[in-house]
């Protein structure tokens, strides 16, 4: 199977039947894939899938034949971080820090995609991404505060 | 780094990705194995996990994008190929156009991630009775194209549903692509009842398509999802609609209508009696919507 993965050209032999979530964390070395649910309700394996977040969970690994893979290490580096990280650290949007490479992966993509999104859209657009610490507030506030640098 | 296993691994199957529609015919054609497609895959992988589906052979649509998907509208027909997302249903200006009721649908199902993988044609193949794009199709009038390599055939959407979880395909035949009329007179629109507002199945869905002209109701047809073992058109609702009085008391009749024509389950999401009850509170909700926005 040939992929792109966080901008790399790859081709690499994968059993059919792993997840794109166990194959990224296990074998690729992306440990910011988190396995929560293994079962596409809480967001925390998100990548982007051609541009477009997927609960990596529920795609068999050679589903990414052919396509464009970018989990969280792929948006941006400790010294460029994407502007959505950079608003993360200063606006300390984290706790526990399991869910964050998802939530900072759908909020990139909205980002991106929804610069025009209100609250309410926000919010909805979010909710594939589950939280145990509870703090959805200050990553929908380092969204904004994303947007005010932009 | 071993991340921790909820389910048991996957049991082995062969993996085929069709380069091309007479590759993919060819292969389905060819198997004696047990066999199982995948388009989008959020179904499957939950099914696989959990060894309620266990194939020999998986067959990927990945490679089969072009010709499985996109959007064309003309001659009155508006086309969604079978591999659409739900994402690029909602985002889609010709299906905002002639299907609202299955806009709001897509808009809803799942979340974003879901929304992402999870395809039309997917969705009909799994045939859930939730499944929440049949309502807003049934309302519309919509016909499924299904295909072989032999040729094709146009069903109604109905058809391609024959119980729960079991669809209506024969050995070797895909869902090719769904057939809305493509009418802008036409009023559609959908709601549901769910135990949460996202990420979550429908425990009633209702699609109204209809239209008003000189205070009457044209053509109308009521549809519901997830009160019967396949998604179903509400009959009596229907008949009792279309020609009758655009009427917040003809209304009121339709909705009544369309709860005696469900038949629903008891299960952990909601009680039968209750179901019943949000049938005909959710259809007076888009009727009454349709009068105040075609009838004011």
């Amino acid at each position: 199977m040939t992929f792109r993965l966080n901008g790399t050209e790859r081709t690499e032999e994968m059993e059919p039947n792993k997840t794109l979530c166990d194959f990224l964390h296990d074998e690729a070395g992306k440990t910011s894939v988190k396995k929560g649910c293994d079962t596409g309700e809480c967001g925390a394996c998100t990548v982007l899938l051609d541009d477009m977040p997927v609960t990596s969970c529920l795609v068999l690994a050679p589903q990414i034949d052919g396509r464009d893979v970018v989990t969280a290490e792929g948006l941006g580096t400790k010294s460029s971080p994407h502007p959505v990280q950079e608003a993360f650290v200063k606006q300390d949007a984290v706790q526990c820090g399991y869910c964050i490479p998802g939530m900072i992966v759908t909020l990139s993509w909205i980002y991106e995609h929804a610069p025009g999104a209100t609250d309410p859209e926000i919010k909805r657009l979010m909710s594939g991404n589950l939280c145990r610490c509870t703090g959805y507030l200050q990553q929908i506030e380092a969204l904004k505060t994303a947007r005010k640098r932009a | 780094m071993k991340s921790f296993q909820y389910l048991a691994p996957i049991p082995g199957f062969d993996y085929v990705v069709p380069r091309n529609l007479s590759e993919l015919f060819r292969t389905l054609e060819a198997q004696d194995r047990k066999t199982t497609i995948i388009a989008g895959g959020t179904d499957l992988l939950i099914a696989l996990k959990e060894r309620i589906v266990t194939p020999e052979v998986v067959v990927d649509l990945g490679r089969l994008r072009k010709e499985l998907g996109g959007f064309s509208a003309g001659g009155g027909i508006l086309r969604i190929g079978s591999l659409s997302t739900f994402s690029q249903i909602e985002s889609s200006p010709q299906v905002a156009r002639y299907a609202n009721a299955l806009r709001q649908a897509a808009s809803n199902v799942g979340t974003l991630q879901i929304r992402s993988t999870a395809t039309l044609g997917g969705n009909l193949a799994t045939a859930s009775p939730a499944a929440d794009s049949a309502p807003p199709l049934i309302a519309l009038g919509a016909s499924v194209t299904l295909a072989t390599g032999a040729g094709q055939r146009k069903v109604p959407v109905q058809s391609v549903f024959a119980g729960p979880k079991r669809n209506g395909l024969r050995p070797g035949e895909i869902v090719s692509s769904v057939e809305i009329p493509a009418n802008e007179e036409v009023w559609s629109a959908w709601t549901r009842a769910a135990v949460r507002n996202e990420n979550v199945l429908s425990t009633v869905s209702v699609a109204v398509a209809s239209t008003v002209r000189e205070g009457r109701f044209g053509p109308s047809r009521v549809a519901l999802g997830a009160v019967a073992p396949t998604p179903i058109l509400a009959v009596r609702a229907s008949e009792a609609m279309t020609g009758a009085e655009a009427t917040a008391e003809r209304a009121e009749i339709v909705a009544a209508l369309a709860a005696e024509d469900s038949k629903p389950i008891s299960d952990i999401r909601a009680s039968a009696s209750y179901r019943r009850r949000l049938v005909s509170v959710l259809t007076r909700r888009l009727i009454t919507q349709l009068l105040q926005e075609e009838a004011p």
